[in-house]
């Protein structure tokens, strides 16, 4: 399938201190272009949050950032590293919470964490308050295959707090959460702006206003625009 | 490094075995039924069921570890946690060698478990030397653990999924089996000459195929 030469919108700015930096990036799936041309700059420490209908190619640029897949076309760099050389880089300090929770259900909520610690070389003491914040210390040694969708969420929020990666990247952080859980969210949010970490929340659900920079539109796979 | 993330996943992966028995509780069931049936289809013939026992025993074991890896690697895709491996930055082939290590020790608990059954359906005498005989057990599940460590991954990825797992993995062990099969043939009828021929030869199968895992299990993870 030809991909056609559209006249791409783009958030570039300067690449120089980007944290993201993609240049008419297309993603195809069996010759269907998920994403389109895209190009976007994220400067260090900023949120953005990319907003668009279901779709709307939203999580398929986060995976293409977070190197889960390679770009069709194009390319970028991501923390400085080059998309497809540098993924060990990328990887190494990029956190993606996805529609999948990547949690083993025969492994506690507490194993689950001991796990990633283990296998990245993170320091499991983290793990104990990471789970108090999300509000699961009482059940941090039930299978977290027991759990609700909300606490399963909130456990893979508690991986992210683990890791504290330099680049965090949210899909539809808010689905599937009750009100207090939303609340953890955003608290993550926050540690992580104030902290200067890049942040990118797909969701097609506003976060609160003060917890994100700018906002980026995209609809059928192709950046459309920014909101100011 | 290697030494932690293969001892990480390996821990993991048998956590989850032994409470889960997911795979254990399917695959044990299927190995019996098979050295039952060949045992009732051989008919009551002491000498030809001790004659035909190790091949029985291997094959068991063959079926067995593309059933037990398909499943290892399920339970890794069941809510994505494939991709965690993947995103990480851990070694990915340090997470092959983990992979392999827990498929090896329970296919090697499910042989001993096996070889229980022969030993009192068929007869099958330990032979005199039976640290040889625990020997072969070890390089030829060694060697079935280390393919299906590897392979097993393709029944969970791509487009042939679980169909892929048999056509690529029977070919590429056969001569495990066979080596391991005739190394047992052996030792149970008390002839130890060329024992170490075969043993040698599963040692160098056994080494290949985790070298050959470790250098591109990544590629296969890979999108």
């Amino acid at each position: 399938m030809t991909v056609p030469e559209p006249a791409a919108a783009t958030t570039a700015r300067s690449p120089a201190g980007s944290a993201v930096h993609l240049t008419r990036v297309t993603r195809l799936f069996d010759g269907l272009a998920a994403i389109t041309q895209v190009s976007i700059d994220v400067g260090a420490g900023e949120s953005v949050w990319l907003r668009g209908s279901n779709g709307s190619g939203k999580s398929t640029l986060l995976r293409v950032i977070a190197t889960a897949i390679s770009p069709t076309y194009g390319g970028g760099t991501v923390l400085g590293h080059d998309l497809v050389r540098g993924r060990a880089a990328i990887r190494a300090r990029t956190e993606l919470v996805g529609h999948n929770t990547r949690l083993y259900d025969d492994l506690t909520a507490s194993e689950n964490l001991h796990f990633v610690c283990d296998l990245l070389g993170v320091d499991p003491g983290g793990i104990a308050p990471a789970l108090e914040r999300v509000g699961l210390t009482e059940v941090a040694t039930v299978r977290a295959g027991n759990f609700s969708q909300g606490m399963r969420q909130r456990l893979v929020l508690a991986r992210c707090l683990v890791r504290a990666p330099r680049l965090l990247l949210l899909d539809e952080p808010y689905a599937g959460l009750d009100p207090d859980a939303r609340v953890v969210v955003d608290d993550l949010l926050a540690e992580a702006r104030g902290a200067g970490r890049t942040v990118l929340i797909a969701s097609h659900e506003a976060p609160p206003a003060r917890l994100v920079h700018r906002t980026v539109v995209m609809d059928g796979g192709r950046l459309i625009g920014e909101d100011p | 490094m290697i030494v932690r993330v293969a001892r990480t996943v390996a821990a993991k992966d048998l956590r989850i075995e032994v409470r889960s028995r997911a795979a254990l509780s399917a695959v044990l069931p299927f190995a019996a039924t098979v050295l039952l049936a060949l045992g009732f289809a051989l008919g009551p013939d002491r000498l030809l069921l001790q004659q035909t026992a190790p091949g029985l025993l291997w094959l068991a074991a063959l079926f067995a570890s593309v059933e037990l890896c398909h499943r290892s690697y399920l339970t890794e895709s069941a809510n994505g946690a494939l991709e965690g491996l993947l995103l990480g930055p851990a070694d990915k082939g340090a997470i092959y060698l983990g992979k392999a290590t827990a498929a090896f020790l329970q296919l090697l608990a499910l042989f001993a478990v096996t070889t229980g059954i022969v030993v009192v359906l068929f007869g099958l005498p330990m032979g005199p030397a039976p640290l040889l005989l625990a020997l072969t057990a070890a390089l030829g599940t060694a060697g079935l653990g280390a393919m299906g460590g590897l392979l097993g991954l393709l029944a969970v990825q791509g487009r042939t999924r679980q169909a892929a797992l048999p056509v690529i993995v029977l070919p590429l062990v056969t001569p495990v089996v066979i080596a391991a099969t005739r190394a047992t043939v052996s030792l149970t009828q008390g002839q130890l000459d060329g024992v170490g021929g075969w043993l040698s030869l599963l040692a160098a199968f056994d080494l290949a195929f985790l070298a050959a895992g470790y250098l591109v299990f990544g590629h296969l993870l890979e999108d």
